[in-house]
């Protein structure tokens, strides 16, 4: 337990920024009135809601207790880290490297696989990726890189 | 007559080689991720998505709702062999689930879920069909103040009843809404929020948002989370499934009452499958002779509770399918699937889009045929998939995400896009907020948008025409009081804790 709320409290700030930007953000839509609504209506509307929920989330949470905020860096950064490297990776090096790249990159967050098992892994998953998307689905995607 | 004739049309429909085909794909993966703990059918059906821009929309719709109930099946299993639940809806099956697995009744309790998930599907559905017209029609004398009222009610509710906080709750649908006002606004062609993106324009990408949310940032939180359970080693043979007299004896009345349960809840708004099964289990428990017996094995531990998740799964489709307002995000999906084929969801699909709509009823007949084939001959299967560990699955699913969203446009921009999503949902799901209600306000916010400016216009700008029509003053009594009773609820447990903290210290 930590002495306030951090998750809430942290969050209600983050829902409030989101809602103060886009009200803020919003201001160069026309705005319109009641009966002839303008496109800046309804994302301001929402934005000031966010605002006042993300207050109602942040402000009690100040004198609440709370559990303490567990993050996974290392695994959020691998698996992003290898949706990140597949987007750049497809359509430069192909398929067939950016699908074993991925897997590399994403195996390393899990702490009970070796070296030999995420080879295997990888090369097998590259096999069914193509077999499925490119051979089954006839998909059109750049199997290697061209120069 | 007529329902009968139209259900003939619509098994024509769905005897097509091609959609039964897409019917059994959806079955089988369904009960595959229902059996897979750690993967949900949002995330298959999200994964599923790109897949239906290249079939039929009446195809399409019934492969995802066949992952969607095939779900259901499947989740029992992993929670009667390992005491771990393949999905929401099946965690209470644990509880009477495992003690007979223990007891060397694996088999039994597999065939008895699997009986009770067929026919608590076959009651939901008989009321789907049965009410689903009445309920269109009525749906067409709705105006846009009433369809608005509807939205915001299935928007709270959906935030409210499920776990969570209530304010984190609607800060999340209300977030959804936001993020569904970006791209080109109808009504008036301005680009909003768009920040210089082209490929903004037509707004975030639904596969994008559900596989980043739903996806990506489930994985994240999946990879190193413990996970406990031995898979037993012991061999299910269909001899072993044969129940006992007593079983079948037992099993009846808590059926029946567990369809009810099921149906009930599940076309309700905000109230699914998982919440239909803990209420099909609690009443099962007050009505039992001798209440002792649950959770140590008890049949009616396990059958209600299947029924009641198998029949709301059914008639989750009600309102989604008549008034084109989604109960839940899984709902949600369906009607984006829709949305993304140009279908416009609402009380006039039934006339428009027959065989769409009777196709889909027919497909969840033959759908759950296939899933009894399945569960109870096929559970050898099923079992060595739980087999597979998660350190093999992820990186696969990491890998299927991205190609799936990749296919949509042909662009690594929207795969990019995914990663941004799944960053930002990964961090709401570490600070506990739900991303179902998220999805739900993404996918309601245009509609919504649309109908809110409509029925002011028609008032003149008069905010009192939601309250002066009886109708949707009576939608949005509803929704006051579903907030106001979670309020009381939230006050309650908090004032709970702090007399507990009181009398401990």
């Amino acid at each position: 337990m930590t002495d306030k709320n951090y998750r809430d409290l942290l969050g209600g700030l983050l829902v409030a920024a989101i809602g103060l930007f886009a009200a803020l953000y919003g201001q160069r839509y026309e705005f319109g009135s009641l009966q002839q609504m303008g496109p800046g209506f309804f994302p301001i509307l929402l934005g000031v809601g966010l605002l006042l929920l993300g207050g109602a989330i942040a402000a009690p949470a100040y004198r609440r207790q709370g559990a303490p905020i567990r993050v996974e860096w290392g695994t959020g950064a691998l698996v992003l880290g290898s949706v990140v490297v597949f987007a750049l990776a497809l359509q430069t090096l192909g398929l067939v490297i950016a699908t074993l790249a991925a897997v590399l990159l994403a195996s390393l967050a899990d702490r009970n696989l070796r070296w030999p098992g995420r080879l295997k892994l990888a090369a097998g998953i590259t096999l069914l990726t193509v077999l499925i998307f490119v051979t089954g689905l006839g998909m059109i995607v750049p199997l290697w890189w061209r120069f | 007559m007529e329902t009968l004739n139209n259900l003939l049309a619509g098994f024509q429909t769905a005897m097509l080689p091609v959609t039964l085909m897409y019917c059994f794909i959806g079955v089988f993966l369904g009960t595959l991720i229902g059996v897979l703990p750690g993967i949900g059918s949002l995330a298959a059906i999200s994964l599923l998505l790109p897949v239906t821009y290249y079939i039929e929309p009446t195809p399409a719709i019934i492969m995802l709702a066949g992952v969607y109930y095939g779900a259901q099946y499947g989740g029992s299993t992993a929670s009667i062999l390992l005491n771990l639940p393949g999905s929401a809806s099946s965690a209470i099956t644990c509880l009477d689930g495992h003690p007979m697995a223990q007891q060397g009744r694996a088999g039994i309790a597999l065939f008895m879920t699997a009986a009770a998930s067929f026919f608590g599907s076959m009651i939901g559905l008989a009321l789907l069909v049965a009410f689903a017209p009445a309920i269109a029609e009525l749906g067409l004398e709705l105006g846009s103040a009433e369809y608005f009222a509807l939205m915001a009610l299935g928007l709270v509710a959906a935030s409210t009843l499920t776990s969570g906080a209530l304010a984190k709750g609607l800060a999340m649908v209300l977030l959804g809404l936001l993020l569904g006002v970006v791209g080109t606004d109808v009504s008036t062609g301005v680009q909003r929020f768009t920040f210089g993106f082209n490929g903004l324009a037509e707004g975030l990408s639904i596969v994008a948002l559900a596989m980043g949310v739903f996806g990506i940032a489930e994985v994240i939180g999946a990879v190193n989370r413990p996970r406990e359970g031995q898979l037993r080693n012991d061999r299910i043979s269909l001899r072993s499934m044969v129940p006992t007299r007593d079983d079948v004896r037992r099993s009846w009345m808590p059926m029946a009452r567990g369809s009810g349960i099921g149906s009930f809840f599940g076309a309700l708004p905000g109230t699914g499958a998982a919440i239909a099964a803990f209420i099909a289990y609690a009443v099962e428990k007050k009505v039992a002779r001798e209440p002792a017996r649950f959770g140590k094995g008890a049949v009616e531990g396990i059958t209600s509770p299947e029924a009641a998740n198998n029949a709301a799964a059914q008639t989750a489709f009600v309102p989604t399918l008549t008034l084109g307002i989604p109960g839940d995000a899984v709902m949600a999906l369906m009607l984006g699937a829709l949305i993304l084929h140009g279908i416009t969801p609402g009380p006039l699909l039934m006339v428009e889009q027959p065989e769409l709509f009777w196709g889909l009823i027919a497909s969840f007949v033959i759908g759950n045929l296939m899933l009894l084939v399945l569960n109870i001959p096929l559970i050898g299967l099923w079992v060595s998939v739980l087999r597979i560990p998660y350190s093999v699955l992820y990186p696969a699913i990491i890998v299927f995400i991205c190609l799936g969203v990749y296919s949509v446009n042909n662009s690594s921009f929207d795969i990019l896009q995914v990663a941004l999503i799944g960053a930002l949902g990964y961090a709401f799901a570490v600070l506990s907020f739900e991303p179902a209600p998220l999805l739900l306000g993404f996918i309601l916010g245009p509609l919504m948008e649309e109908h809110f400016r409509r029925a002011m216009m028609l008032s003149r700008g008069d905010v009192t025409t939601f309250v002066d029509r009886p109708l949707s003053a009576i939608i949005l009594g509803v929704t006051v009081a579903v907030l106001a009773w979670a309020v009381c609820r939230r006050t309650a447990a908090v004032l709970r804790r702090r007399e507990a903290l009181r009398m401990a210290g």
